[in-house]
């Protein structure tokens, strides 16, 4: 797939997406208060009863700017809308079209995500300097152009091991009757071991040993800590690299999937 | 009411039948919910690694509290929630018509026609999780609490299917997606943790306003704190107006509908 086409895709996708503004901005808004809201509370309860100064290594204010980092990290890294794309194009014989269109299938859904997910950049952005602006954030942990540059480059990878993750998952359509669940479960277990839930370092020490080997982590939990300054250089290239690992080999196991899955495909004309 | 108990009967058979007929989503939705449970139960157990108590409850408590949360989220997507998804679909393309000519209440055909017999399964694993929960929690609970704790947890399953239905009326005038349900999932989350931890304002309005408090943590709280007179005319004013609210937003709704056949 050319670039040029590639990018006239993810500019089409994002026009779409658009066109439904205030929906757009109402559910933004409203997710991004309720997340963030209910671990505010639940937060404050938790020093407040237990009486410790630091949590998992986390002092109340710090443990709250996680939460906040985290909340909108996700809003770039996850896209809950795009389940069903890949696997409604298999049930609904929408592949049809694909299996004709001179490009890839994947590049072109990427492609169609980055163009989804692109507004949100707009969301992050707006609400991260509400934010900034709300939140007593200390110097030592206020963004610089370091750690704006080592997120974005770890924001990226993030953002594409969701979309592996996922379209590996959609691929199952080829075989089972609905995978909406499957992802639903696969929302569940990323929030708890990607730190989208509670931050990982308040897990007991074993636990955190079994994340450490898990790609659910580079998700949310890791594009946190260095937008917070939370992960040295090296921890930094070490978490891009294991990305990059796990990308390669969902990408991998998506083309073994595509391969036998579009042998079971049936569609109108097919 | 005999009418609607023997149509709901048929609900379920053909619910049954069709469920069986996609197996491997059968297995996924119970995949799906086992997660859920465990992913809740892991996020309090790590939560009182730090803390003897949250909101005032220890974690013995908690695991009611879950247990209950399970029950409310089993019972509402066994009931409920297929028909839920449906209802925006059916308003926007003009497919209302064929339930507004049944000789039964829309509302009551919209509802509940579709029986989910895979979260029915779950439904019997909460029970299984709230059973445990209660056989390991330190003091006896009482057969009255546990009595009006059920009758008050299917309040709250019925409050929640009440409040999804206010989320989704609107889309009789929006012609939206889904109404304004994304604020509705969005709000919902807060009661997914107990109404203790909530202080202020936001603990008033999960009281009041935006009745989420009644959904899982109050009838949960009944448990082993029990209930005063004052909670269960509170419970039964907010379940009451929700509903009267509901079935009349409903009917303007209707009176708003127009399809290419009406």
């Amino acid at each position: 797939m050319n670039s040029r086409l590639f990018w006239k895709v993810v500019s089409l996708e994002a026009r779409t997406k658009m066109s439904y503004r205030v929906e757009f901005w109402i559910s933004a808004v409203a997710a991004f208060a309720a997340d963030f809201g209910v671990v505010w509370f639940v937060w404050m309860a938790m020093f407040r009863e237990s009486g410790a100064e630091t949590i998992g290594g986390w002092t109340r204010d710090g443990i709250i700017i996680y939460y906040l980092t985290v909340v909108l990290v996700g809003k770039l890294v996850r896209y809950r809308e795009f389940t069903g794309a890949i696997s409604h194009d298999i049930y609904e014989g929408g592949l049809n079209r694909y299996l004709v269109f001179p490009v890839g299938y994947m590049p072109y859904k990427l492609a169609q995500r980055i163009g989804l997910q692109a507004p949100r950049i707009v969301q992050f952005a707006l609400l991260g300097v509400i934010a900034l602006l709300l939140v007593d954030i200390p110097a030592e942990t206020a963004p610089t152009i370091t750690t704006i540059v080592m997120a974005a480059a770890t924001i990226a990878m993030a953002f594409l091991l969701s979309f592996m993750l996922d379209y590996c998952i959609h691929q199952v359509a080829f075989w089972a009757d609905n995978v909406w669940s499957l992802d639903v479960a696969k929302w569940f277990v990323t929030s708890l071991l990607g730190g989208f839930m509670l931050p990982l370092s308040v897990f007991p020490g074993w636990a955190q040993d079994i994340m450490a080997w898990l790609p659910f982590r580079l998700l949310f939990d890791l594009p946190a800590r260095v937008l917070l300054h939370r992960a040295d250089a090296a921890e930094w290239a070490l978490g891009l690299a294991a990305g990059v690992f796990w990308c390669a080999a969902l990408w991998a196991a998506g083309r073994v999937l595509w391969r036998r899955g579009s042998l079971e495909y049936t569609g109108v004309g097919i | 009411m005999t009418r609607y108990l023997r149509l709901y009967a048929y609900f379920l058979r053909f619910s049954f039948s069709r469920a069986m007929e996609f197996r491997l989503d059968f297995f996924f939705r119970i995949g799906m919910d086992a997660c859920w449970y465990a992913v809740h139960l892991a996020f309090f157990v790590v939560l009182f690694n730090h803390t003897g108590t949250l909101g005032g409850w220890t974690l013995d408590q908690m695991y009611l509290f879950a247990a209950a949360l399970f029950l409310m989220d089993a019972l509402q997507m066994t009931v409920f929630a297929n028909n839920l998804w449906a209802l925006p679909i059916y308003i926007n393309r003009g497919d209302l018509d064929y339930y507004l000519v049944r000789p039964v209440s829309p509302l009551f055909f919209l509802s509940v026609r579709e029986f989910a017999a895979n979260s029915f399964l779950n439904l019997l694993l909460a029970c299984g999780i709230f059973v445990w929960a209660v056989a390991r929690y330190p003091e006896p609970l009482g057969f009255s609490r546990i009595v009006l704790f059920l009758i008050l947890q299917a309040a709250g399953a019925f409050l929640f299917y009440i409040l999804s239905m206010l989320s989704l009326i609107p889309v009789f005038w929006m012609q939206s997606r889904q109404g304004i349900r994304d604020i509705f999932w969005s709000l919902h989350r807060f009661s997914h943790r107990p109404h203790r931890v909530y202080t202020g304002f936001i603990r008033r309005l999960l009281m009041t306003v935006l009745p989420f408090a009644f959904v899982v943590s109050v009838p949960a709280s009944v448990l082993f704190e029990g209930a005063s007179p004052t909670l269960l005319l509170h419970t039964t004013a907010v379940v009451g107006g929700g509903f009267a609210l509901m079935v009349m937003l409903w009917r303007m709704g209707l009176r708003a509908y127009s399809s290419a056949s009406s």
